[in-house]
Order: structure tokens, then sequence, then C-alpha cells
């Protein structure tokens, strides 16, 4: 009877789209008046020209007191940039994976990769390109398998409440990426080469050209591997067989990753004005060609050739202009539209020499307009912020799904024609009646097809404890609503058009401070405990058809502790020490209705959601070397509802280690720049999902060069 | 400082060699008695089906058992199983492969692969059973002695793509199939030429097929699904003449009523069926009950047996599919005698 759930699941796993990535200028920058306090920050980024391979070092910089209005009460995470251009290699999930407390669930190398924030499901994180919410219409999720890190320029993380003044539906978060215009003036180039294990090879070129009013930026990275790593399955065992075909032995194979190839290209252009007088024009453009095989289970036995394909082309074109007005306001609007088209298409050979038979022919298309506004506005004396934003999403999708043959003996389609506008807008007031406190209100309001979802308000605090150290604190509380996506409500067989909204209520409180000494040490943390209640929780649940149709039955309560801590230690003049390390108790239990009266997933653990995720990322700096060492945890997860403990019912804890060996040269006009990159560093023989074997150690080289 | 900070570095190190991909031991398994095996499909796509035994004398039930007893897993969305001669064929579809075990302790005897998408193994010979099959228009022949495909039957007037065979009966020398999904027909197989002779239009996707006690055919179709291309009607249960093929008596449900898992008792006398709650009613009924034998406890039942020694019902509730699922024992006068969880989605069930 499964079978049927094919075609729904290969939607929901596979046929993710890619988001893009573009930058908006943030106009808090310039609005804030900066205090000096006497306090010593790090400073660190890596600029990839050649001139700027230089010994990385703890510097002195002026920190601004007064915090920026914008992020009162605002818990966030923001990632280095050194983080994000880490290698070439990289993907969003990486860096996600390495840098943050989030759990990433992947489902194997260059394989779909989605993220429970907060102990939510992927869907519960936005994800906008500055503004623009670039989640799936039809899954309402992303894939960050598919986000080239060395395509990011900003990256940061909104934890639950805090997505509302960006966004809408962020029930878990939002995570927030951006690409920014910097450029050093004139033209320069870099380019990277990755070589890696399983024939793997990595490209990345970037040309830059700045002047006084003009910017502009081209990147193309190009990524293929056969990916068809070994690994011992542990899941299968081929039999001996004596002659008269009675098994004699067993034994557990070494098999390679089965139909796991990729080819990857993504190519964003951006151009951007300044005339120097308060306005800037951007445009920006990027072009995804995708083609990835699906990998098998380690429980498939299937013998026969096939082939099992996903392939994406997207474009999304950004227009944007900015005005900064002055000190007093500032505004920002934009539009574009966005294009994908996927196809999935699973064959096999069925004997003979013809060719393969198709099984499945999925193909969908969407088309998606989209608009926003911004503006801010400052009192004179600065205690006062108002803000607002409008955005819209016109989404049309055609979907087709599955071939059939009907009665008649006609031709026939299955799969739906849609169209929805999304329309979210917000207000805000911030507050800051001296420099040691904050407060916030935001009211959202927001509309998907025809529905309006009630109004969504927030509220956030933030005060300054303590001078010494910088001690800080936050809070905020906030109700949500995320609307179906267009599958959950129409994907054919099985949407259902009558779901309700999901709706959150959260709350947050956390502590953080930064303290240093100029040339010595820099250190900060934060602890945030958050607490939030998701009902209607929608899950795709099998019916009597056969197929399985999205229900809302879920209550959740998720709740937790979030810490961080950054240390940077120079540890001699030509030595720097940067430790970066997050660990997050999460769990996230089931609150509702038993189901039936057999029903033991109430107060459980959600299934593959750890309770407890942490990593840590140690880079030492000597000269013009490098090391990093990066490790990510997430403890036991559990693969039943009920949290059993039986042989198939969790996965055991993960633990991962990776290093990096970077080198940088500097000649007269070139730079180079030479990393080796080990990935599972123990060679440990695991899984992060069941069925999706990983790769043991692999290695890659990537030579750079700029001009 | 140097020196305590790469202490500290190497130190961090050392957690990282803990992850474990378990390795399973195989244990002695004994499945005493003619107890009933549960075949749990899992999650699509997430290897994880299982096999359960139930005793219904000591009322002792044994999980995760073709695992314990192999050490490797069952497999992607275990379909069905049949039991012959003290074997349990155990067909698992979304790893595209039949296992063979031993009945009396689960261990591995043979294995056939091969397959696009299999569903249910009917034996016609010892040394001959069909394979349906899904996403394919052939039923695969094989030889469950050699544990091979040794040859096709193709079905007429049907699409790979969305090509369905499903269940299968024989009656005398033909082998009668439903085919279910975006499919509307009964086809009839010549087993001795292994062909398909004849095909009979009934509703649209018939779900289940049975043969009863009077030598007459029953199919249960779900209607398809609103807004479907394929078409979208009542469900009805159709009692079918073998020697004529064509259609008796067509008893209508509800539209938008899911009827499923047509079962009949031992000898056959009796029809079972899932439409919400469980029904039955007499293989000479002129109508459908009113009244159901078993009322749902508001739950999707997902899968029904009866015992054919002693009428004792088994009905499977998944709960959430995603833990494991409740069987509950009633007897033929609907009585609960004994309830029990066995793996995640329990759909299908093979007494021993």
């Amino acid at each position: 009877m499964h079978e049927f759930m094919k075609t729904y699941d290969i939607c929901r796993d596979a046929r993710l789209v890619r988001p893009q990535i573009t930058q908006r200028v943030s106009q808090d920058a310039r609005a804030v008046r900066p205090y000096t306090l006497k306090l010593c920050l790090i400073f660190l980024c890596i600029v990839h020209c050649a001139s700027c391979i230089a010994q990385r070092s703890l510097r002195e910089v002026t920190v601004i007191g007064r915090r920026p209005m914008r992020e009162i009460g605002v818990q966030k995470t923001r990632f280095d940039s050194l983080a994000l251009k880490e290698n070439v290699a990289l993907s969003m999930a990486d860096v996600l994976t390495y840098n943050s407390g989030i759990f990433v669930k992947s489902y194997g190398r260059a394989t779909l990769s989605t993220v429970a924030f907060r102990g939510t499901s992927p869907s519960h994180t936005q994800v906008t390109w500055n503004g623009l919410n670039i989640n799936s219409p039809m899954l309402g999720m992303t894939d960050f398998s598919t986000i080239p890190s060395y395509f990011v320029d900003n990256a940061s993380l909104l934890h639950g409440s805090s997505s509302v003044g960006e966004t809408g539906g962020g029930l878990g978060g939002l995570v927030r990426l951006g690409t920014a215009a910097d450029a050093p003036d004139g033209f320069h180039g870099q380019y990277v080469q990755g070589i890696g294990s399983f024939s793997t090879f990595d490209e990345y070129l970037r040309l830059t050209f700045h002047n006084e009013r003009w910017t502009s930026s081209t990147r193309v990275v190009y990524s293929s591997s056969p990916n068809d790593y070994k690994y011992t399955n542990h899941d299968k065992k081929v039999n001996i067989y004596d002659d008269n075909h009675n098994i004699v032995g067993q034994y557990h194979p070494t098999e390679r990753n089965v139909s796991g190839a990729f080819k990857d290209f993504h190519a964003l252009q951006e151009v951007y004005y300044d005339d120097q007088n308060g306005n800037r024009l951007g445009l920006n453009a990027w072009y995804i060609n995708s083609n990835r095989e699906l990998p098998i289970l380690t429980t498939d036995y299937a013998d026969t050739d096939f082939d099992n394909r996903q392939r994406e082309q997207t474009l999304r074109t950004v227009l944007s202009w900015g005005h900064n007005r002055g000190r007093g306001w500032n505004t920002d609007i934009r539009g574009g539209y966005v294009y994908t088209a996927l196809a999935y298409d699973y064959k096999r050979a069925v004997g003979g020499e013809g060719p393969m038979a198709v099984m499945t022919r999925s193909r969908s298309y969407v088309n998606t307009f989209f608009g926003r506004a911004e503006g801010n506005i400052y009192t004179r004396d600065r205690r006062w912020l108002f803000t607002a934003n409008i955005s819209a999403h016109q989404n049309l999708v055609r979907a087709h799904d599955k071939n059939i043959v009907t009665t008649d003996g006609n031709d026939a389609i299955v799969g739906y024609d849609k169209g929805r506008i999304d329309l979210s807008g917000a207000v805000s007031a911030k507050w800051q009646p001296n420099s040691r406190l904050g407060m916030s209100v935001v009211l959202r309001r927001e509309m998907s097809g025809t529905k309006w979802a009630p109004i969504i308000p927030a509220f956030f605090i933030d005060g300054v404890i303590s001078r010494k150290g910088n001690v800080m604190a936050r809070a905020s509380v906030s109700r949500n609503y995320r609307f179906p996506s267009l599958n959950d409500m129409y994907f054919m067989p099985g949407g259902n058009p009558d779901l309700k909204s999901e709706s959150g209520f959260s709350y947050d409180a956390g502590i953080s401070f930064d303290i240093g000494r100029s040339h010595v040490y820099a250190l900060s943390g934060s602890v945030t405990w958050f607490d939030s209640y998701i009902d209607d929780w929608i899950l795709w649940l099998p019916t009597t058809k056969g197929f399985f149709s999205p229900r809302n039955v879920k209550e959740v309560h998720a709740y937790g502790i979030e810490t961080k801590a950054e240390l940077s230690v120079q540890l001699r003049s030509d030595l720097l020490l940067d430790l970066n390390g997050s660990l997050s108790w999460t769990p996230s239990v089931n609150r509702g209705e038993p189901m039936t009266e057999a029903d033991k997933s109430v107060g459980k653990q959600l299934p593959y959601v750890p309770r407890t995720s942490a990593s840590l990322t140690g880079r030492l700096t000597w000269r013009t070397w490098s090391f990093l060492y990066k490790w990510a945890h997430y403890s036991r997860r559990f693969t039943m509802s009920s949290n059993e403990s039986t042989l198939t019912g969790h996965l055991p804890p993960y633990y991962m280690s990776n290093i990096v060996l970077g080198k940088k040269i500097a000649l007269r006009n070139v730079g180079l720049d030479f990393k080796l990159a080990v990935n599972n560093l123990f060679n440990e023989d695991y899984l992060s999902v069941l069925s999706r074997p990983m790769p043991g150690i692999n290695f890659e080289l990537f030579i750079g060069i700029s001009i | 400082m140097l020196h305590r900070t790469l202490a500290f570095l190497f130190m961090v190190s050392a957690l990282a060699s803990c992850m474990k991909w378990d390795y399973v031991d195989p244990e002695e398994i004994q499945t005493d008695g003619h107890g009933l095996f549960i075949i749990n499909e899992g999650n699509f796509q997430y290897g994880n089906a299982s096999l359960c035994y139930y005793d219904p004398a000591t009322k002792e039930v044994q999980t995760e058992i073709f695992l314990r007893a192999n050490g490797f897993k069952l497999g992607d969305v275990a379909q069905s199983m049949t039991v012959r001669d003290g074997r349990g064929w155990i067909v698992v579809n979304n790893s595209h492969v039949i296992f063979a075990i031993d009945a009396d302790n689960c261990r591995e005897t043979g294995r056939i692969e091969g397959f696009t998408s299999p569903r249910y193994i009917h034996f016609v010979s010892d040394d001959k059973a069909y394979v349906s099959q899904i996403w394919d228009n052939r039923i695969a022949i094989v030889d469950p002695r050699r544990y091979e495909i040794t040859g096709y039957i193709e079905v007429p007037d049907m699409a790979m793509a969305s090509g369905s065979t499903e269940q299968m009966v024989q009656i005398g020398q033909y082998v009668y199939c439903n085919c279910f999904s975006y499919q509307n027909r009964i086809i009839k197989i010549d087993t001795a030429t292994d062909r398909v002779v004849a095909s009979l239009t009934v509703g649209i996707q018939p779900q289940s097929l049975v043969a009863d006690a009077y030598g007459k055919l029953w199919t249960i179709c779900n209607g398809g699904f609103e807004d479907s291309p394929y078409g979208y009607e009542t469900p009805a249960l159709y009692r079918i003449d073998p020697q004529t093929f064509s259609v008796e008596a067509k008893f209508e449900f509800a539209l938008g009523d899911n009827p499923s898992e047509l079962c009949t008792n031992g000898d056959g006398t009796r029809l079972f069926w899932l439409n919400d709650d469980l029904w039955q009613m007499a293989a000479s009924a002129p109508r459908l009950p009113f009244t159901p034998l078993i009322e749902s406890r508001g739950t999707i039942y997902y899968g029904l047996t009866v015992d054919p020694a002693c009428g004792d019902i088994y009905i499977a509730d998944a709960i959430d599919y995603q833990q494991p699922g409740k069987i509950y024992r009633y007897d033929s006068h609907a009585r609960l005698l004994d309830e029990f969880y066995a793996g995640i989605t329990p759909g299908a069930f093979a007494f021993k």
C-alpha cells in the first residue's frame, strides 16, 4: 500500500527549491549613534584578494554602546565570515551543523538536508534572502545542502520570536541569508579549485569591480562528483550458498553509494549603484542548474539498471532600491521574479536491449513574483524607531506528479495547478528611553490565498545589567502562525484544502556578556531559555486509500536552553586561537491528545529531533598558516514517536570531526591559498537518518588564487 | 597557554569516536505454536520494516524477529507474507526483494531479487509462483526452489508507469488478480500458459480480492479520490462469478467511504472488511449490513485478518504510523480477547 506514498515522499524529500541569496544593506548601522566603551572586540574577516592575505590578529575596535534599535530584545546568532568562506565545497547545511545548535537532518552527502530549529519541523524554519522568503512554496521548506556557502556573505539566525520582525511563520525561527556589495576598489578576481575523494571537483570563480558608484560581483560555482563512496552495509547481508542453494554463510557487504552523483552549477551576478546621495540600486540574478541522482537505501536489493534523478533549474532575480535620507528615515523597496523547474525521473531496465521503462515522471514549475517595501523612521531624539514592512509573494505552481491512463484509454496527469498570493505586513515601535533599556512591539498580519491569520503580536525587551562585562538581558514573547504549503493543500492525491494554520506561542529570555583585554583575549557568551507551544501541527498520515494526506494533529511543546560562547586568545604576537561553541538542549514534546487510546507518543520527544546538539570550532592561526578543527554532536534521535528503544527505534548519538589545514602565500600581485580538508576524521561508520549511509574519512584539497 | 590550549583541543577530539552504526548479532528465535506473523511496513524510505510473531495460545508477542534472527534488516516497506510448507515468503516492496524464512526460527533460507516493486506472492505449485507488482505492467513468474525470476506475464492495456497488479486468488486452473492503483480491472491468468486470458472491468481501484465458500470472487473497490483524473465514484463491493467472469452483484457504499482489507473467515462463508469500523456479512447476504461488527476506536484501522482455524479477528491500528501499531484480537462474536503492540504500520498478517 505504501508504494503509493512514493509520489508524495519523493516530492517531500527530493523536490526542494534552492534558495537564493542577495544583499540588503542594513540601515541600522547607519542609524546608530556610536559610543566608545573602552572595550576590545575581535574583528575577524577574510577578504579574498591578494592584498588582504595578511596575518589575522586580535584587533581593537570601537564598541557600539547604544545597541541597534532594530534588534532590541532579539535573540540572534550571526555566522562568522570565516565559517561561511571556509572552503568552496561547503553548503549552508555544513555551516549550520558546525556553527550552531540547529539540528541538520542530512540524508547523505550532497543530499537533502533539512533543519530542526528549536525542536520544530523543517517547515517551521523560515529562510529569507534579505526579506524574501525562499522556502519552497510547494513544500514550505528549504534544502540547505543546495546553498553553496561561498554564495553567502551574511548569515544569521533569528531564534523563535525574534523572527516576527522579519517574517511570519517562523515558529522555530528564521535563517537570514544575504550577499554584500563589499568589494575592494578596482578589478579583482579569485579562483578556487577543489579536488577531493570520490572524484569530487569543486570550482569557484569570483570577479569583482568596484568604484565610487558602481559595484559588480560575478560568482560561479560548479561541483560534481560520482559520490560513490564505499561503506560497510550493516543493514544487509550477502549470502554464501552451497550447490543446493543452502545458505552456508553470510556477511555484511562493502558497498558503494549507488546513484549518488551530482552536478551542481550556480551563477550569481550582482550589480549595485550608489549615487552618493543616499540612493542605492541593486540587481541580483542567481541561476541554478542542478542534476542530482537520488541514492538508494541500504536496504535496497535492486540489481537492475535504473536511473533515479532529480533536475532543477532556477532563476531568481531581484531589483532593489534603498534610500537613506540623513539620520531620520530610510526605506527599501524591492521586487523580483523567481522561476523554478523541477524534474524527477525514475527509470528501470525491464529486460532486453531497449530503453529503460519510465516508472515515474514528475514535473513541477513554480513562478513567483514578489515585492517588498520597508521603511524606518526615527524620532528627533532617536529614542523611538518606527518601522513598517509589507511583502507580497504571488506563487503559481503547476505540478505534474504522475502520468496515468484513464478508463477510456486517454493519457492523463495527476497533479495540480494552483496560484496563491501570500501577503505579510508588520509595523513596529521600538523605544530606548535610555542607553540601558529598550522595548519593542511588533504587530504582523498575514494573508494566504483568501485566508487571514490573526494578528501576530510580539514584544521584546532588553537591558544592560552591567556595563562592566557588557552584561545584557533580553526577553521576548510572541504569537505566530504558519500557513500550510501548497502541497499540503493541493497535492494530488491527498492535499487537504481544509487544513488550519499551525499556530504557536513562544517566549524566551536570555543573558549575554562580552569581555576582553586589548591584544590578549576576547570572550563573549550567552544563555537563552525558550518555551514555545505549537498547535495544529501538520502531519502527513496514510489514508485507507493508500496515499498520504496532511492533518492538523499534534500539539507540541518545545522548550530548552541555548548557549553560545566565543573566545579569541592572542597566544603570541603571531598566534591566534579562536574557539566558537554552541550547546542546545531542546526537548520537543508531543503534548496533544492521544490519537487513539493506543497512542504512546504523548509526552514523548518528537522523532528525529535530538534533545541535545552541540558544535565547536577551534581555529589556530599562526602567521600564514591556519588549522581548523570542527566538531558537531547530536544526541540520540528516536525514530518512533513513542520513543521506543528497540533496535530500529533510535539512532545512536552523533559525533563528527573535521579538520582543515590552510596556508596562504602572498606574492607581489597574486595571493595563493592552499587548504586541505579532512572530513569524518575518525572514519566513523555511521548514519544520520535510517538507511542513509554517510561517507567515511574523505579528503579535499583546495587551491585558490586571488588577484 | 599554548600547551593548555592544544591539550584542550585534543581532549575535545577524543569525544569524537563514540558513534556507532549498530551491528545486530543474530540470536535464536523460536516461533512456537500455530501463531500469527505480523508484517509491519515501517516508514517508506526509512528501511524500518519489521516482523513480529504472536502466539494466540500464550498471548506472547515477539518483535523485530527477522532482524534478531538474521542480523540484518527486513528492509523498506514489507508488504505481505505467505506461509507455505513451513516457509514464510516476505515481500519487501521498496527493497525489491522477497525473503524466504524458516517459519519456525525466522532464519533466512533464500531470497529472490530483481523485482520492480513486488506486492504479493501466490504459489501456483512447488516450483512456480506469481509475484504481483506496482509501477510495472508485468507479473513476475518465479521459481521458489531456485529463488529466481523465470519469466513475466504481461498485462494487456496497462502502461508501465501506472501499472499495478495486486492480490491473487486461484480457482482451479486460473489465477485472478485485482489491478489496483489507477486501475479498474480483475484479470484472469491461465496458469498453464502463464498468460492473461481475460479481464473484467469493475469499479475504480479494486483494493482487495478474495474467494468465498461458494466459489465466487469478491472485490472491494474504493472508488478513487475526489478530483482524480481517473475518476471518483461510489465505492462498492462486487461479487464475481469466475465461471462466466462477470459481475453478479454490486453492493454500493456511500460516496466518500473508504472500504478496504476485504477478507473471509476460514470456510469462506463470511466476508469482513474495514470501512472506518469493522464490518462483516454472510457471503450469501443480499445486502450490506446496517451496523458494524466492531466499531472504530476513533482511528483508521490499517490491517485486518481472520484466523481460518478459530475465526478470531485481528485488527491493526497504525496509530500515527510513527510508533508500533497496536493489534486487537477479537473472537468471532466481537469480544476483545487480547491486545498488543507490533511494529510500525502493521499492514499484513500471515498465519503460520
